[in-house]
């Protein structure tokens, strides 16, 4: 009787196992639908799709698709015509925006200026996102008719416009968010030219084409994308190149010239709008002497970082801005490696004997080979460094209190305007968690900095760019370390991609051929 | 046996209670301002500080662990994620049924390699397939899940092209990650059955058996095995248990998005009622399948079955 019933038991355990098994399969392989698909593949899944509830990248690369700005910037980081069909400033505070009639929300909803205030007022009173819309003021966003809304700001911003280019700043339908209260991030509802269709969390977002798009010679071009997050970097290489995906986004170094050599992949690369530095604490000791920080970079073989630890992606960075980022100043001369003028330097700093120091980082494999690589090369010029790896939190708090002497943190100019690249993190308004980090002050820079955010003068703004990013290069609180890039992969079928430097990349443009 | 299972069950409200408090009081100590982690180092001072307050952070330890459990046993709420700002309960439910699939097959693989494996290793101790299964269940043991899940990879996503790389919707991408999961259970699963049936095979009612005459499978089966069922079963449930909380490698190489990655990445961005959720749903499930294993000991040995009382 007993061994009937174990037997029983385990016979069970074995049959609900199976039904588990074949219970599980059907549902995803009735999945493919008439139409192919378009499978892009990102190292992890969006975390919300309410514009306002995150900022991260993977979930702006599917709002992109969802939401619509009042302004577009497109792969050349130009201004275009978005939402709004035209605007004028009417005074040095405001800016006037005249809407497209007839453009539909997914949930069939008109827009109207009303839609724009509340967006940009829910987006003022978010944490999250108020960084990018802060220079807005809640008092001046004014809807004058259906079709036309003036935005001003509490002082003269000239950014203003690319701000509004930001995935943040995707327009939402007020009836939408009110009715859908705390859990519209689940349900998206924006004019952009696909839809979401279905979201299993952690792991595809698929998306539907919006039939009813304004921009109707711009419509989408492939009836489905599926979002896919496959967190380890060599599978969507390998899923790329075994056809499971369609694109591939952030290929790492080690995978580059595989897709690239590939018969039946591609590469497509472009600058993007990241940086990574090293920086010093240029209010502490040695770091308060310019010829310290001067010395150090001299000290660095920035080519010989790139290609072991980039493996030759991106590019050694010049300044503080990289290529994409207009008013970069690309004529700044690389610090280049010197040992000899380290050594002078640290000489006439009076420190020939060198010194100790601690190098800060946090868990992230590329920046510990920098640290150790830097750790390395410092003792040519008689430096004793020690790496740290913190928690990332504590990473944060600790360098915004000033504790550390050396760090390496990575900043994306993600507007391409170089306010948004240069002001947090040279100003002294912003020393710690504000951005700078380094605590570097200098007076010039402060003015030209003020100057270049209330002045709409494109050349004003320019020329005083150009000489804050001279200044910051001969003064080093950073070591210049590395310009980012977009490393995509697709199979050869899929036509009509292009790398947005932001990351954002439009997909509707994307079509098999 | 009722009031036993009963008895049990009323056990795990302290252990829960003890398990929220010590996970709670870790993530408090530990460094690092959870709204500042979120927002990251593109934030301004007051967005950090509006956070902060939004999220309740800048109460004192014992006011955010009472809302806690206050949330917890009146409103059976465990809160919104930090993050994402979903409810803890749906993104542990949206999880677990990949995790209960992934953590079922992984046994499933376990049981039909190792209980045979084991079966046959004892009956023919020191044979060549014996020595050649213990070899296998050494490497299984030693083998990285992480190692062995590329190298499956790259044998049968990459090179045959066979399986897909990643993924957990289809039963094809569910086969490279079972398998993965399963191997290193597979090995201890055989170790301890050859044991266990080493130690049956050699008592007198099976001798007894023998001399009466009784076919060596039927000795086997239906009285070596039932008897030497029980540490088995335990390994099994452990096992089991054990991977119900989140094979992490084995999620994080293949893309499947269970509850392992769900708390991993809750941890390192201090999500606090993540973690909080997500280790109590998780004790709670290892109670039960360890409660589940003991009522099954009754069934298998009935002088178990008396002492639950």
């Amino acid at each position: 009787m007993l061994k009937k019933k174990s037997f029983i038991i385990l016979t069970s355990f074995l049959m609900i196992f199976t039904l588990m098994v074949t219970g599980c399969g059907g549902e995803s392989q009735d999945a493919a639908t008439e139409s192919q698909p378009l499978i892009v593949a990102q190292r992890s899944d969006a975390v919300v799709l309410d514009p306002h509830a995150n900022n991260d990248q993977a979930s702006s690369r599917v709002m992109r698709q969802i939401y619509s700005n009042l302004i577009n910037q497109n792969e050349s980081m130009e201004l275009e015509p978005g939402l709004a069909e035209s605007w004028e400033a009417i005074d040095e505070l405001t800016f006037e925006f005249n809407l497209r009639q007839g453009v539909k929300f997914h949930n069939g909803e008109e827009l109207t200026a009303n839609d724009v205030a509340f967006t940009l007022n829910r987006a003022l009173g978010s944490s999250h996102v108020s960084h990018i819309v802060g220079a807005i003021n809640p008092d001046g966003i004014v809807v004058v008719d259906p079709y036309t809304i003036r935005i001003a700001t509490h002082e003269p911003f000239a950014p203003l416009l690319a701000h509004l280019a930001h995935t943040a700043t995707g327009i939402l339908n007020e009836k939408a968010v009110t009715e859908a209260g705390e859990d519209y991030s689940q349900s998206p509802v924006g004019t952009g030219p696909y839809k979401l269709s279905n979201w299993l969390v952690g792991e595809t977002v698929e998306l539907v084409i919006f039939e009813d798009y304004y921009d109707e010679a711009n419509k989408a071009k492939i009836e489905k994308v599926v979002f896919k997050a496959i967190a380890e970097d060599g599978n969507r290489a390998i899923e790329l190149e075994t056809g499971g995906i369609d694109i591939a986004y952030d290929i790492i170094g080690t995978d580059v010239d595989r897709v690239a050599n590939h018969s039946d992949l591609a590469m497509v690369r472009d600058m993007n709008l990241s940086t990574t530095y090293v920086g010093f604490n240029a209010e502490k000791e040695p770091f308060n002497d310019v010829r310290v920080r001067q010395a150090i970079n001299y000290a660095v073989d920035m080519d010989l970082i790139v290609d072991v630890v980039y493996l030759g992606t991106g590019e050694p960075s010049r300044g503080p801005l990289g290529g994409n980022v207009w008013a970069s100043n690309q004529n700044l001369k690389p610090y280049g490696y010197d040992v000899e003028k380290a050594k002078e330097l640290m000489k006439e700093a009076g420190l020939e004997n060198g010194f100790k120091t601690k190098i800060w980082t946090n868990q992230n494999q590329q920046r510990i080979d920098i640290a150790e690589i830097l750790q390395n090369q410092l003792k040519d010029i008689n430096i004793e460094a020690e790496v740290s790896i913190m928690d990332w939190g504590a990473y944060l708090d600790a360098t915004a209190a000033g504790e550390h002497d050396m760090f390496i943190l990575g900043w994306v100019t993600v507007t391409g305007d170089p306010d948004y690249g240069l002001y947090p993190l040279f100003h002294s308004k912003t020393h710690g968690d504000g951005g700078n980090r380094t605590f570097y002050t200098n007076e010039r820079v402060n003015e030209l900095l003020d100057l270049a955010r209330v002045n709409v003068d494109p050349a004003i703004r320019e020329a005083a760019y150009i000489e804050v990013q001279e200044i910051v290069r001969d003064e080093a609180p950073w070591i210049f370390t590395w310009t980012g890039e977009e490393l995509t992969g697709i199979r050869d079928n899929v036509k009509g991609f292009k790398n947005h430097p932001a990351g954002h990349h439009k997909l509707w443009s994307v079509y098999f051929e | 046996m009722h009031k036993y299972i009963l008895r049990r069950l009323l056990m795990l409200i302290p252990v829960m209670l003890g398990v929220s408090f010590i996970v709670f009081t870790m993530m408090y100590i530990t460094p690092g301002d959870p709204a500042r982690m979120m927002l990251g180092e593109t934030a301004a001072p007051e967005a950090v500080e509006q956070l902060r307050s939004e999220l309740g952070l800048n109460d004192g330890f014992f006011t955010q662990y009472g809302r806690f459990i206050y949330n917890l046993v009146v409103h059976q709420d465990l809160g919104r994620s930090y993050k994402t700002n979903v409810p803890v309960m749906t993104e542990i439910l949206g999880r677990f049924p990949t995790t209960l699939k992934l953590a079922s097959l992984g046994v499933l693989v376990a049981v039909i390699i190792g209980i045979p494996t084991g079966i046959i290793s004892a009956t023919k101790q020191y044979s060549a397939f014996d020595n050649v299964s213990m070899v296998g269940a050494l490497l299984g043991v030693s083998m990285p899940n992480f190692w062995q899940g590329i190298m499956l990879i790259l044998l049968f996503a990459v090179y045959l092209g066979w399986l897909p790389a990643s993924g957990f919707s289809t039963p094809k991408e569910m086969i490279l990650p079972a398998i993965t999961l399963g191997t290193s259970s597979a090995a201890i699963i055989t170790r301890m059955t050859r044991s266990s049936m080493l130690e049956v095979i050699r008592q007198d009612y099976i001798r007894t058996a023998r001399a009466k005459g009784q076919v060596e499978s039927v000795i086997t089966n239906r009285h070596a095995l039932k008897n030497a069922l029980i540490p088995i079963v335990t390994v099994v449930g452990l096992q089991f248990g054990y991977l119900l909380g989140g094979a992490v490698l084995t999620e994080s190489i293949f893309s499947v998005p269970g509850l392992g990655r769900l708390m991993v990445d809750a941890i390192s961005s201090k999500n606090y009622p993540v973690v909080q959720g997500g280790v109590l749903f998780i004790a709670l499930t290892f109670s039960v399948v360890n409660l589940f294993v003991d009522i099954l000991y009754a069934f298998l040995d009935p002088r178990i079955k008396s002492q639950y009382k």
